[in-house]
């Protein structure tokens, strides 16, 4: 299990932000590329430092945002489900709850005390939990928070959680982790730790496939318009390139949204998505794709297994499970 | 469960079997009694842009038609249904086999269907219009089908389309020409049909390639099964099995795709198409994966041009009646419909292969007849791939398989490779798809009939078709016309 699904041990009574809708990401997307310049001059040559022990705390704030209509969100829900192949129906999916949560979680990262730029962050995991289905017509409370900032062998991971509920009760809890490559804490603060995350990829045998997803160069730029992240790295070919990508990147999401619809019904009402996220996927491209029944004798049996990967590199895409609660 | 219940009048202690109630009583369901096949007829099959180009579902079907209504003096007879379909179906031909009627020499009083289960179109349809006879429904009908990549509709892309649904729907020029600011130009690419598989995006190919590797099935095997099928079906051509069968059309008198000259040597010179990036991993089924107890070696891809069926155009129907209306006709009778039974397999995550299911509807087809895989003088296994057909007989001889997949005791069984596509099949003659069902019925039932006349013993074909979306059918044909066949055997009761 990635460190992503622990409780934040250092959790203290943090500070509760109302916000009056859910902010747009455009704006935010600005806001983040100044901020990520500023974090970017403390660069050094043997990487980033994070300055001293007290600005390395993280915001120590959730924000909130109270009465999020549903009612009006069908069109683009339809448009979200027929992107990554849902069925075309009243209910969120948990991709696209995560999608419609993004933004507070991004308006969290551009602040001016967050200590890693928004631009260069790389979504290493993500672990979901779908309570109960939500559905269009739902009025939801949104909050976010980040949690958990940690040391890793290439640098620190924070964790992006993200909460809805209805009516006071809890139906969605979303994980996102990041990776802020070359950067660390502060030297004593923490040690480094096990190399738990680091899952040894050589012994990777590619099962047989159960499907391939055949990914034009406009995927990154399609799941950009409906889930409003317009990274570069997704939607041009030379903001891929100024982040030492060849082409677009596939936006690791909108592959792990498209394993989750690709289990079908049989995920149930209420279930666990998780993913983590390997070799990114370079547009155009093809992945291959196993989407299996959990064996019984599983950890987590009666699930889902998935896995995509390079049928010519043989590297490893993505991997996770969709296990029905 | 057809039989309404409605209050016993007869005395206790008579024969309350369903059948036995009385028929004449109305709303009550008559005895159930037999479908006959009485003839079929095709066209030769045509190599995709080869000699059909053109020619649509619709032109095919009625030429199919036509001559079988040539055939069997159907001019101006109002038959009970005619049913059929086409897999890849133009929105245009919404009612195809009824306007091909209209567009044949049959009485226009002859009602129509469409009816479409990929692969399985033809067979279903002759299920259907023999279930409807044997229903007392109709006396007689035709079912068949009809497939054509050459003249394949083509469809706009998502983005134009919903520019032109949203145009067409909109009140003012502004509003028109706001829906096709919206176009762009990658959305002017037409989108063609493909063989892929909606929920996985592997094509059928690819999908057999899987489940090939997965039962160790060889290269060597396969291309012998497809040396079989062009060698069988040169045989029957030469012999002039299909004369009464096979109607030319648009100056084609054989199957196109048809190499009587073919060799083992020339199928074994064929690159691999299918399975390429497939990591060669061991056999996971069948006696390949237990050989000699040592790791079994990876296959690499053994699919070529060769041993998989190419894209074809082509139309087919069968001709079915009851007993009484094909003595009205002076029609000789050449098989009973006796069952059939469909299946469909979880394929989508991999647990079993995508053509697999008549694998599976076999055994239940025969449990339920009283009949055993040997029982059979004739089996026709759609040769979708060369390796459908030998995965299929690998997986019948599997014990454990057989155990865990299909619930029985232990291995199915085996059958005569002899008795298996005697005049070819789909790998020689072509597969339109629609149209292979109807091809499969005609020869198997004049292969019974022609078995019974020389032996003067009973002859029996087992039918199986696989098709898209984990789905297959399977089939029972049996002889009437021997001397042999009791009235208890040709049931009327």
């Amino acid at each position: 299990m990635t460190a992503a699904a622990q409780e934040a041990p250092e959790r203290r009574n943090p500070r509760l932000v109302t916000l009056p809708t859910l902010p747009g990401l455009g704006g935010l997307y600005a806001k983040g590329v100044a901020s990520s310049g500023r974090i970017a001059v403390t660069r050094s040559p043997v990487g980033r430092v994070l300055p001293g022990p007290r600005d390395v705390v993280l915001p120590d704030v959730v924000y909130r945002v109270a009465d999020v209509p549903t009612a009006d969100v069908t069109e683009h829900l339809t448009a979200y489900q027929r992107l990554v192949g849902e069925r075309v129906d009243d209910t969120l999916p948990a991709g696209y709850l995560h999608v419609l949560a993004f933004p507070l979680a991004t308006a969290l990262m551009v602040r001016g005390d967050f200590p890693l730029p928004l631009l260069g962050l790389v979504h290493v995991s993500n672990a979901v939990s779908v309570h109960r289905p939500v559905r269009v017509g739902d009025v939801l409370e949104v909050r976010a928070s980040a949690e958990n900032l940690r040391a890793h062998r290439r640098g620190v991971q924070v964790d992006l959680v993200t909460e809805v509920s209805t009516g006071g009760e809890l139906v969605y809890r979303g994980v996102s982790t990041y990776l802020a490559k070359g950067f660390r804490l502060p030297s004593g603060e923490e040690p480094l730790p096990e190399q738990t995350d680091e899952v040894p990829r050589e012994d990777f045998v590619p099962p047989f496939p159960t499907a391939r997803w055949a990914l034009g160069s406009g995927t990154g730029r399609a799941y950009g318009a409906i889930s409003g992240d317009r990274n570069p790295i997704h939607t041009s070919t030379l903001g891929a390139k100024a982040f030492g990508f060849p082409r677009t990147i596939a936006h690791g999401m909108y592959t792990a949204a498209r394993a989750l619809a690709e289990v079908g019904a049989a995920r149930g009402d209420a279930y666990d998505w998780t993913v983590e996220f390997e070799k990114p996927v370079l547009l155009p491209g093809t992945v291959q794709v196993a989407i299996t029944r959990t064996p019984d004798d599983a950890a987590h049996p009666g699930g889902f297994t998935y896995v995509g990967w390079n049928g010519k590199s043989g590297k490893r895409h993505l991997g996770g499970t969709v296990t029905p609660r | 469960m057809a039989t309404p219940k409605t209050p016993q009048t007869t005395t206790p202690g008579t024969d309350e079997r369903p059948d036995a109630l009385p028929v004449e009583q109305p709303g009550r369901t008559p005895a159930l009694r037999d479908a006959y096949v009485l003839g079929g007829n095709r066209i030769p099959f045509a190599r995709a842009g080869g000699k059909y180009t053109g020619a649509s579902n619709q032109d095919m079907f009625t030429a199919a038609l036509e001559g079988l209504v040539a055939r069997y003096g159907l001019q101006g007879e109002r038959l009970g249904e005619v049913v059929g379909g086409a897999v890849l179906k133009h929105s245009r031909d919404f009612n195809l086999i009824r306007e091909s009627v209209l567009g044949s020499s049959l009485s226009p009083q002859t009602p129509a269907f469409d009816l479409q289960q990929a692969c399985a179109t033809g067979l279903e349809a002759v299920v259907t219009v023999s279930n409807k006879i044997r229903l007392g429904q109709i006396e007689s009908g035709v079912a068949g089908g009809s497939d054509t990549v050459s003249d394949a509709p083509v469809a706009v892309s998502e983005g134009l389309r919903k520019a032109l649904l949203k145009a067409s729907h909109a009140k003012t020029l502004g509003a028109r020409l706001k829906a096709f600011a919206a176009v762009r130009p990658g959305d002017l690419a037409p989108s063609t049909p493909s063989t892929g598989e909606p929920r996985t995006g592997l094509s059928m190919g690819e999908h057999q390639a899987i489940t090939t590797a997965a039962w160790g099935i060889s290269r060597e095997a396969q291309d012998e099964v497809a040396l079989n099928s062009h060698l069988n079906l040169a045989a029957a051509w030469k012999a002039g099995f299909f004369d009464d069968l096979v109607t030319p059309f648009r100056g084609l008198t054989q199957d196109q795709n048809m190499r009587a000259d073919s060799s083992a040597e020339k199928l074994a010179s064929l690159k691999p198409v299918f399975g390429k990036h497939l990591t060669p991993s061991a056999p996971t089924h069948g006696a390949a994966a237990s050989e000699a107890g040592g790791p079994a070696l990876p296959t690499g891809p053994t699919m070529t041009a060769g041993n998989s069926t190419p894209l074809t155009d082509g139309a087919s129907v069968v001709l079915l009646g009851s007993r009484e209306w094909a003595a009205e006709h002076d029609l000789a009778v050449l098989a009973r419909v006796v069952d059939a039974e469909s299946a469909a397999v979880d394929f989508v995550h991999g647990h079993e292969g995508l053509l697999m299911a008549p694998a599976h509807a076999v055994p239940r087809l025969l449990a339920r007849n009283g009949l055993a895989l040997e029982d059979f003088d004739f089996y026709e296994i759609h040769e979708a791939f060369a390796s459908t057909v030998l995965t299929t007989l690998a997986a019948w001889e599997d014990d454990d398989y057989c155990r865990t997949e299909l619930g029985l005791d232990g291995a199915f069984g085996s059958i005569d490779r002899s008795r298996l596509n005697v005049h070819g099949s789909s790998l020689a003659a072509g597969h339109p798809f629609a149209a292979t069902g109807g091809r499969i019925v005609a020869t198997a039932a004049k292969l019974v009939a022609d078995k019974a006349r020389e032996t003067g013993r009973p002859a029996r074909a087992l039918i199986s078709i696989c098709a898209a979306g984990g789905l297959g059918l399977a089939a029972i044909l049996e002889s009437t016309a021997s001397p042999a066949v009791t009235p208890a055997q040709s049931t009327e009761s």
